[in-house]
């Protein structure tokens, strides 16, 4: 949850950059973003799911991203955002991270110690908090412990490894096995990361997750 | 006087692995080359030759190390 007095005021909301502006100014991967956008896996369904909770008076009405260009779970996962403020008429606004730490500070994971991106708060009309998504799905923070148990086991290192505990030649052994164990699932989380955000929101809004 | 090959370091503002590899090397006056993967294009599409990750180190002997510490380190 965000801290009671939040840095998200009205004024401070409006200053984000619309998509079109982010793009602008990003210095890397538009062709990332072009391919993300033209491949947003979301359905009819999730589409009418979408569309049905922004239309509640206390549904989403605007969201908030945090963002870097040069993010791989980024440039996946923002262009879905867009897709679903563009169907629905919800106001997106997107903030580089580096440049607004005081936003980025209300939003962190991992029990406060990690400003993992991107970040998509999603808010009333009148910025009343509803709930988020950070970085991926809850399915692919599975299957990266999954490939990671399963590359140890590939590599015959022990169960108890970890990067920071490993040599320097079995450490780059085990990133490397990592990701290319995880790299065919991408697609398959882009589509959990839709299924998240409409668990999310259905039971923030205390909705059927239904199409 | 043969001139030192440095090892060349790619890098993204913000990574909490690259932050803590520099301080290690700094602390440790390692000698490196800085390129900063979010300013341009042409940086990042060189990084992602050599890897997914950063930090990326590239030793003057053609090895490759991808991330650092304890945790995976930022996907590009």
């Amino acid at each position: 949850m965000p801290t009671a007095t939040t840095v998200v005021t009205p004024a401070r909301f409006a200053q984000g950059l619309i998509y079109a502006g982010f793009l602008e100014k990003a210095t890397v991967n538009h062709d990332k973003f072009e391919e993300s956008y033209r491949s947003v896996p979301l359905t009819n369904a999730d589409l009418s799911f979408f569309r049905r909770a922004a239309a509640l008076t206390n549904g989403p009405a605007k969201i908030l991203a945090i963002a870097e260009a040069w993010c791989g779970d980024v440039y996946r996962e923002l262009p879905t955002v867009v897709r679903i403020a563009e169907a629905t008429g919800i106001e997106l606004r997107i903030f580089y991270r580096d440049e607004n730490p005081d936003i980025m500070d209300e939003f962190l994971s991992n029990n406060g110690k990690s400003r993992a991106i991107p970040v998509f708060v999603f808010y009333t009309e009148d910025l009343q908090y509803i709930t988020r998504f950070t970085e991926r799905s809850a399915s692919a923070h599975a299957g990266l412990a999954a490939a990671m148990d399963e590359a140890k086991v590939q590599l015959n290192l022990p169960s108890n490894a970890t990067f920071g505990n490993l040599p320097d030649g079995d450490r780059q052994a085990l990133l490397r096995e990592l990701i290319a164990r995880i790299r065919p699932h991408s697609d398959q989380w882009r589509k959990d990361a839709i299924q998240e955000i409409r668990e999310l929101l259905s039971a923030a809004l205390k909705i059927p997750n239904a199409g | 006087m043969p001139v030192e090959a440095k090892p060349v370091v790619y890098t993204i503002r913000g990574c909490d692995a690259c932050v803590k590899l520099l301080r290690k090397w700094d602390a440790e006056h390692v000698e490196y080359e800085e390129r900063h993967v979010e300013l341009s294009q042409a940086v990042l599409d060189e990084a992602r030759s050599h890897g997914d990750l950063v930090p990326i180190v590239v030793w003057p002997d053609g090895r490759v190390e991808q991330g650092f510490g304890d945790t995976i380190g930022c996907f590009i």
